[in-house]
């Protein structure tokens, strides 16, 4: 069965480039299906409830973030719980724009400006679980679980309520046992950050830290995970405050 | 000048600086009843009193209105007495020869000899000759010899048994004679001058009762005999000035000991006071009881009339008190530099000067024949009104009444008038209309001098100028906006500047508004909320204005709340442009981004050649530096560091180009964007070039910042060759303009075995931009 992959993407000569982005790097048959606009984006993807029971879901999105009726992380939300890779394209490199992106459930993201050749490449590497963080935003990472939901304080806080369905939708399962891991870092998870924020390669971290190549990017990858985790608990706790849940 | 921050544990240590202060309600700061006693006495009470407090005031203030309405009454009962006391309906003035001449009259019977003098006046079987008459137009206090005022005491013995009875006949110089019938004056009858100086009596009296009762203390209590003696003083006059002549018995006698214990009790008063405030001396006991001692002593003697050249006596030892005054108020000031000092010791000197013009000019005009006795008896009563007028002002000086303050000033610059009139008539020998002109000019120039020095004395000739004010308020308000916890110490700096004051605190007290405290040597400036945190900041407590010479003043009070409020107005003016700027930046940058960005990526993707296309990306790149310096404003070094090597590092991976990557500084600074585009664009294009160009394996980057000397330099181990003959196109000629806006200067060289080697050096990276 032919892997289905969605582009959403207003401008049609980068849309054609990014499918030939996908097409170059992966080797599976692919469908790739595109989008002009957030509106056919839904219509694409159909009803949401039952996407995870659904026969044959996207298997990875491309999401441009500055779409003509709207933002692109409006369908990042909308597809949290949605079992697929999702990626932001965008011209954007800052944090301003991309650690929102993060927040809302992106799985890495692609600079659109950057070459094909090193496009195939992120774009394989994030597939394969290596997503790139730049130090603007494992900086802002940084702050974000220092004064973040949790705070040090986590552990009294009471139970949060976390979405179970997204949960299950992961590839990798989340640390069950104890869930409010999701709110602060592990002093690894801290160091790794710590020396990305500075410019430091994952090369160089791992020689820094004395460890492997991959256990740096699994802290990448944790990290990552958290940082979406606890903004959806954040999100969740705001709205069961708020009586909307 | 002190800048420091007065922890509350440490401020009550204040205390022992401040003698005198027992207030329970003392916390170390000034409370309402701690303040002063001459301070609080002037209205500040009620809102803040603890219920003991007001217990107390709700006693002083029944027992201040007993007092105020038991001087209604000895008023009223005063001007009852002079309306019954008899009168003759006439006019008379003294002539040039010092006799008495009938100037106007409504009687009838006199009518007819207005203009002519009076030699004598008969009633009953009473007969008095008026040989001496001008004698008695004067105050028998301002009578310099002994026997001269033995002599008027008769003499107004006689006259008063003659208006004693119904039916007067006054005698004229030509021979004829007029019946006149004394009658009692009536309300109408007396004076206008009668009613200002009851008045002003009263007025001192309420004072004098008001301060001690306010907050009762040993300096209160002295303040109040010296108000009351010249209430005194002034009520004598009043009454002096109901009589034409013939003043009644008990006064005639009694007239020079009173007046004169009133000046000397004034003056002993005057010694005490200054013994006790503004700080208590060393010994004050013993020399407040030596002063009262010599006074009370010739004061018996005085009344006795055991004394020789009483007036002398009574003159000469106001003037040793009043110096002796003047000395303890500059040893007080030395011994702590408290302002109210040097105020009171200007007005020491300017009262004992006046006193002593107006002793010698009396001396020197009573041994000639015919002298204006009039203008003798006017000089005295100005000085006492000048003096009145200073008592009254003495409690309020912190509250600047300015209209006190220039009566105070006229009334002094009379006193020197009339005594400088009297000087040059004696001395002179000038004609009255020529010594007056005279001597009202000397006092206009005098006057004027002084109330512009006056003036300069209290607002400060070392004040900012306006200019320096203005700028000093638009320093401090960028500074209060970059960091609004400053705000303390940047306001405390600003009222350093403004009053030089010999101390400057931040205290944890809350004020609402500017205030003035501690008798006007102290002045409590609420912080204001600049920043737009809500947490009050305490106040600035300022002290002892410029050096201890100035007192605070309301005005100043006013000043520094307008320019609080100046400053408040600058931060958010300052505010506002910065976030239009930056908002119009943003606005500017995402407009930039988003149109030409995107058209420029559709040019990217549909570029015909690889060169083509790297140069569409450049321009792209060079696009998002520019407008991501517009979006933001600072960038830290360190944290432009790491992106500048991850991105330097991704692109040079993607063109298997190894980097060695060497970062060193001395100061994690603030890049403005100025210096992070340039710099950005810099890196960008040099290692564009190489990895376009050389053909290398390895890219050597060596960033150095040392005390603001900045060394970059790129080399790598290409093919290049002889870069003096390269053509710089857009990419190095671009890196030239940047370096040297920057004021810098870029080489390139050949470097062995192979490869160039690109140094950029900026001497003082942030002494520009």
């Amino acid at each position: 069965m032919p892997v289905k992959v969605l582009i959403v993407e207003d401008n049609p000569v980068a849309r054609s480039f990014l499918s030939r982005v996908v097409r170059e790097s992966f080797s599976d048959a692919l469908v790739i299906t595109e989008a002009r606009d957030l509106e056919t984006a839904r219509r694409q993807i159909g009803p949401l409830r039952d996407a995870a029971q659904a026969l044959d879901p996207f298997k990875l999105i491309l999401v441009d973030l500055e779409l003509p009726d709207g933002n692109g992380m409006e369908l990042l939300t909308e597809l949290g719980a949605y079992p697929a890779t999702k990626i932001v394209t965008t011209l954007y490199s800052d944090d301003d724009h991309l650690f929102p992106a993060l927040q809302c459930g992106a799985d890495g993201y692609l600079l659109k400006e950057d070459r094909f050749e090193v496009l195939v490449e992120e774009l394989q590497k994030i597939v394969r679980g290596q997503p790139p963080l730049s130090p603007a935003i494992a900086r802002r990472l940084l702050t974000h679980f220092r004064h973040g939901p949790g705070g040090g304080s986590a552990p009294n806080s009471g139970p949060v309520p976390l979405v179970s369905g997204f949960q299950s939708s992961r590839p990798v399962p989340m640390g069950r046992g104890a869930p409010l891991d999701h709110e602060r870092l592990t002093p690894r998870e801290s160091e790794v950050l710590t020396y990305l924020s500075k410019g430091f390669t994952i090369k160089e971290i791992a020689n820094l830290m004395g460890i492997k190549w991959f256990t740096v990017n699994d802290h990448i990858k944790s990290i990552y995970k958290k940082l979406n985790v606890s903004s959806r608990a954040e999100a969740a706790v705001l709205a069961s405050k708020q009586g909307l849940v | 000048m002190v800048h420091e921050v007065t922890d509350p544990a440490r401020s009550p240590g204040l205390n022992t600086i401040w003698p005198g202060r027992t207030s329970p309600t003392w916390t170390g700061y000034p409370s309402q009843l701690g303040d002063s006693g001459l301070d609080s006495g002037a209205g500040e009470r009620g809102a803040e009193q603890a219920p003991p407090a007001a217990r107390w005031m709700g006693w002083r203030l029944r027992l201040l209105f007993t007092l105020a309405l038991l001087g209604c009454i000895g008023l009223y009962l005063l001007i009852r007495a002079m309306t019954m006391a008899p009168h003759i309906a006439a006019l008379w003035r003294i002539d040039a020869q010092g006799r008495i001449e009938l100037a106007a009259s409504n009687d009838p019977a006199l009518h007819a000899h207005v203009g002519q003098t009076l030699r004598g006046a008969t009633g009953g079987d009473a007969v008095v000759v008026l040989s001496d008459a001008p004698a008695l137009q004067r105050s028998p206090r301002w009578i310099i010899d002994d026997a001269q005022r033995a002599r008027q005491r008769v003499l107004h013995e006689q006259v008063g048994a003659v208006l004693a009875h119904p039916e007067v006949t006054l005698s004229f110089a030509d021979g004829s004679s007029a019946e006149s019938q004394p009658r009692p004056r009536g309300l109408l009858g007396l004076p206008i001058l009668f009613w200002l100086l009851s008045a002003f009596a009263l007025g001192l009296y309420l004072v004098a009762m008001v301060v001690p009762l306010a907050n009762p203390s040993g300096r209160n209590l002295v303040y109040a005999v010296m108000a009351l003696c010249q209430c005194g003083n002034l009520l004598a006059i009043a009454v002096e000035c109901v009589f034409d002549f013939g003043l009644p018995a008990p006064l005639v006698r009694w007239d020079m000991p009173m007046r004169a214990a009133l000046d000397l009790f004034t003056a002993a008063a005057m010694v005490n006071a200054v013994c006790l405030h503004p700080r208590r001396l060393p010994g004050s006991g013993w020399i407040a009881l030596a002063a009262w001692v010599l006074v009370l002593t010739l004061v018996g003697g005085i009344a006795a009339d055991a004394l020789v050249n009483a007036w002398w006596q009574t003159q000469i030892a106001v003037i040793g008190l009043g110096l002796v005054a003047i000395g303890l108020l500059s040893w007080s000031h030395q011994i702590e530099p408290h302002p109210f000092a040097i105020v009171l010791r200007r007005f020491a000197v300017v009262t004992v000067v006046t006193w002593t013009l107006l002793t010698t000019a009396l001396a020197a005009a009573d041994r000639l024949p015919g002298l204006p006795y009039n203008i003798a008896d006017v000089g005295s009563l100005v000085w006492y009104v000048f003096l009145g007028s200073l008592l009254l002002l003495v409690p309020f000086l912190a509250r600047s009444q300015d209209f006190m303050r220039e009566f105070s000033l006229l009334a002094a610059i009379s006193t020197v008038a009339t005594s400088l009139d009297l000087l040059f008539v004696s001395v002179f020998s000038l004609g009255q209309f020529a010594s007056l002109t005279l001597s009202l000019f000397v006092s206009l120039a005098v006057y004027s001098g002084v109330r512009q020095w006056i003036l300069n004395q209290l607002l400060g000739s070392s004040m900012l100028t306006t200019e320096r004010m203005f700028e000093q308020l638009y320093r401090i308000a960028r500074e209060v906006e970059a960091q609004p916890e400053r705000t303390p110490a940047l306001l405390s700096q600003l009222l350093g500047d403004l009053f030089e004051p010999l101390e400057l605190n931040v205290v944890e007290r809350r004020t609402a508004k500017t205030r003035v405290a501690r008798d006007g040597s102290a002045m409590l400036v609420p912080v204001p909320l600049l920043g737009g945190e809500t947490t009050p900041r305490g106040s600035v407590m300022v002290r002892f204005a410029q050096r201890g010479r100035r007192l605070f003043t309301s005005e100043d009070a006013r000043l520094t709340d307008r320019i609080v409020e100046q400053l408040r107005r600058a931060v958010h003016f300052d505010k506002a442009v910065e976030q239009g700027r930056s908002e119009e930046r943003l606005r500017l940058a995402q407009d930039l981004h988003d149109d030409i960005g995107a058209r420029l990526l559709t040019l990217m993707y549909k570029a015909q050649s690889p060169e083509m296309e790297d140069y569409v990306r450049h321009t792209l790149q060079d696009l998002k530096t520019l407008t991501r310096g517009l979006a933001a404003s600072n960038h830290r070094l360190s944290h432009a560091a790491a992106e500048w090597k991850t991105d330097l590092a991704h692109r040079l991976t993607a063109a298997h180009v190894d980097l060695t990557w060497t970062f060193v500084f001395d100061e994690d600074i603030l890049l403005t964007v100025v210096h992070w585009s340039a710099l950005t664009r810099i890196l960008r294009e040099l290692v564009s070039n190489a990895i376009a160009h050389s053909q290398a394996r390895t890219l050597d980057i060596d960033f150095r910042l040392e005390s603001d000397r900045l060394e970059l330099n790129i080399t790598d181990d290409g093919v290049g060759r002889n870069p003096r003959a390269w053509s710089h196109g857009l990419g190095l000629g671009g890196v030239r303009k940047r370096v040297k806006q920057l004021g810098g200067q870029v080489e390139w060289r050949e470097v062995a075995p192979h490869g160039i080697s690109c140094r950029v050096i900026i001497r003082h990276l942030l002494a520009r931009g």
